[in-house]
């Protein structure tokens, strides 16, 4: 008996010595614990009766239902009231744009140069997460829906910021992003909310209560995909574009019924064999050709259509395999909203190596040209042109520089056809500065505004350029498929030019295409711009400070330290007579690394509401 | 029942050790092409085209992917673990194995290590 136990004691510690071998030299995923960010998937969802707070918040859970009757009693949100522009009320901010037009210009008078001294703080929410808060918040019927980074939803109170209700939408571990875990925002219609996850997913919730109406797949994120944007809604369609440009997917925006979630049609960026722009690709280049769809287009109800941009084509930084102009990538398609069929291209980045998405913010103007006004688009383009494009038919316009540093091209035809500058091609032992560099000009991850009064349009922009590295790809599904890589030189000490990375927001008169003033900041420029009928400008740096801007100088006349670094959408609205004017900090280290920003300042997610009282 | 005798425990520990431990690595194909300057620089294209992008940069970053050219290997840094992670992938992450993708097929990735080897920094 004795020996017996000791037999087993001695087994038991050659068992235990086994295991602390095998733990110890084994690969470190087999010790898995769950990222703190991807909240636990939990079939529950919880009631939130508001002063229940600890009973309702349990760790578990991912979803808190409200039941209080909530809102002013505006009823659901209409297609006419879509399509009303902002300038009949500053009350909502209906649309990731303001309106279908993207200006972001709020008609708020008392958000003035008069009056800034009086903006004072009044609220704040936190995001409970890291990565980017780029969020553009709505607001109606006076509440805020707000989303985060990892797609948490959340209802507030937008007069005081009382939570109404809450959604994290359980992630998987293995999403494909490039450059960070951002949402730019949630839509509405109806008495529905709508948020694109970044597991490639759409999803309706009632905008009373939060619970989910519907919730349908895009596509397999794994294979390479992923949605940021917030959908736009276009009759009775939420429309969404996916981002896989570095996975080498074949890029496309959809069509999803409101009020079931089934997808209504599907428009493929990249042609497939025989079809209209297949010749501009070589080879089978087009089965992998990227373009893809990832920010929110506009509307022109006039019109009746739909204008969608394009990303980059796969591989971004080797264009070897991909001989052609690569049709439809890097371009803005005017798009029938009732069949998903194109009616007109423009395509701004011909045979892109440099990575410049075409996705960059859309706005919707008026050109007075010869003494005739022309429906026009006007874009930042991530290039560095701002560009001119005549929105009815698609016919070049113009485009100019809004940057200081831009030598990619030499100059642009008459048609619109880039003059690329053969000294700028990526190369395997890359010595020049490309500018702009991979995140362009303006990226389309921030908004930009638009001041009809002034005839001026509000950019963010980075001044930071790159050497381009050409390589060997090979595309494996679901993998990265670059081509070579960006490689950051501005901020640091001693590489070539030792020039500081920077930033401005630049005044671009849109009717000529001149600057009509620059702020400067010491960082690249990466949120975007409210624009105020009282003569304002506001954004945020990645220095950590919300920036109110005097919009016919660029005087900063408002200044408020947030903390992390800004990459929101600030957006204003009045209830009661009271202006506010929320913006929401939170940087994504990655990004801001890559953009020759200071990457010292922590991550995390604030959003803050300021307010002017009547 | 036969009884475990305590000196095979205490020959046991030495081996765990060794196994645990740097140890000398076996000499792999990546090795036969270290010299190979044309070899390398395949293997470096490679890496640039396919690696470095917005992963596996070529100098340290705030980026959630590793820096290869270190001496902390999550996955196991000899060459045939490299060779097998990059194969095979990394589960629940978006690193997927390349399998045989390669263009010349095995002899890239090998290059592929060659390059990594010969811009590693040294490690004590």
């Amino acid at each position: 008996m004795r020996s017996l136990n000791r037999s087993n004691i001695k087994l038991s510690l050659l068992t235990l010595l086994s295991t602390i071998f095998l733990w110890g030299c084994s690969p470190a995923e087999q010790q898995s614990s769950p990222s703190p960010d991807v909240p636990e998937m939990s079939e529950s969802s919880n009631t939130f009766n508001g002063d229940d707070v600890a009973e309702a918040l349990v760790i578990s859970t991912t979803h808190w239902i409200n039941q209080r009757d909530i809102g002013d009693g505006e009823g659901p949100v209409s297609n006419e009231m879509l399509t009303e522009p902002q300038s009949a009320s500053g009350r909502n901010w209906l649309q990731y744009g303001g309106d279908y037009s993207n200006n972001r210009h709020s008609p708020i008078e008392q958000l003035s140069t008069e009056n800034i001294d009086r903006l004072s703080f009044e609220w704040g929410f936190p995001s409970g997460t890291l990565g980017q808060f780029a969020v553009s918040p709505i607001v109606y019927d006076g509440i805020m829906y707000l989303t985060t980074s990892y797609n948490r939803l959340i209802a507030l109170d937008a007069r005081t910021g009382e939570m109404y209700w809450r959604y994290d939408h359980p992630q998987p571990e293995d999403l494909r992003l490039c450059c960070g875990p951002a949402n730019r925002g949630a839509s509405i219609h109806g008495d529905k909310i709508f948020m694109a996850t970044l597991d490639a997913r759409i999803l309706a919730f009632d905008r009373f209560s939060g619970e989910k109406l519907w919730d349908s797949e895009i596509i397999e994120y794994f294979r390479g995909f992923s949605a940021t944007s917030a959908p736009l809604i276009v009759k009775d369609l939420a429309l969404i574009g996916v981002g896989g440009g570095e996975f080498g997917v074949r890029g496309f925006f959809d069509a999803y019924n409101i009020n079931t979630g089934e997808r209504e049609w599907r428009h493929y960026t990249v042609p497939a064999e025989g079809e209209p722009g297949y010749e501009t690709w070589s080879g089978n280049s087009y089965e992998t050709g990227g373009a893809p769809a990832w920010t929110i287009g506009t509307y022109d109800s006039e019109l009746d259509l739909v204008y969608w941009t394009t990303g980059n084509p796969a591989p971004d930084w080797n264009g070897d395999a991909r001989l052609g102009d690569n049709l439809f990538s890097d371009s803005v398609l005017a798009i029938d909203p009732d069949t998903g069929e194109r009616v007109w291209y423009y395509q701004f980045t011909p045979h892109d190596v440099w990575d410049y998405d075409g996705n960059s913010h859309l706005f919707q103007a008026d050109l007075e040209q010869d003494g005739q006004s022309i429906k026009a688009l006007v874009q930042a383009n991530r290039n560095g042109f701002f560009y001119a494009i005549n929105r009815a038919n698609g016919e070049f316009i113009r485009a100019t520089s809004y940057m200081e540093q831009l030598n990619w091209a030499d100059s642009m035809e008459p048609s619109g056809r880039p003059v690329v500058n053969p000294e700028a091609l990526p190369s395997e032992e890359p010595t020049m500065r490309i500018c702009p560099g991979a995140l362009g000009g303006m990226n389309g991850s921030v908004a930009g505004s638009l001041n009809p009064d002034l005839g001026l349009a509000f950019i963010p922009v980075i001044e930071s350029c790159q050497l381009m590295q050409k390589g060997l790809s090979m595309f494996v599904e679901g993998q990265m498929f670059t081509g070579g890589l960006p490689i950051p030189v501005d901020g640091v000490p001693d590489e070539i030019g030792d020039v500081a990375a920077y930033g401005h927001i630049s005044a671009v008169n849109y009717n000529t295409g001149d600057i009509a003033w620059r702020y400067y900041d010491p960082q690249p420029m990466m949120a975007g711009t409210l624009s105020t009928a009282g003569g304002l400008v506001f954004t945020g740096s990645q220095t950590g400070h919300a920036l109110g801007l005097d919009a016919e100088t660029g005087d900063v006349v408002w200044r408020k330290r947030l903390g992390g670094g800004v990459r929101s959408q600030p957006i204003a609205y009045e209830l009661d007579g009271d202006a506010y004017v929320a913006i929401a900090s939170g940087n994504f280290q990655g990004i801001a690394a890559f953009a020759g920003a200071d990457i010292s300042i922590p991550e995390g997610g604030q959003l803050y509401v300021f307010k002017i009282d009547n | 029942m036969r009884m475990v005798k305590p000196t095979a425990l205490i020959c046991l520990i030495p081996i765990i050790l060794v196994s645990c431990g740097p140890g000398t690595e076996p000499p792999s194909q990546a090795d036969d092409y270290l010299a190979d300057a044309a070899a390398v620089q395949r293997g470096r294209s490679i890496f640039v085209g396919t690696c470095a992008g917005y992963c596996h940069r070529l100098t340290p970053e705030v980026i959630d992917a590793v820096y290869l050219f270190d001496c902390e290997w999550k996955h196991g840094g000899s060459d045939q673990e490299i060779f097998n992670t990059v194969t095979n992938g990394v589960p629940n992450t978006r690193m997927i194995g390349f399998g045989t993708n390669f263009p010349e097929g095995e002899d890239d990735l090998w290059k592929v290590i060659a390059f990594l080897k010969s811009n590693r920094a040294k490690c004590s």
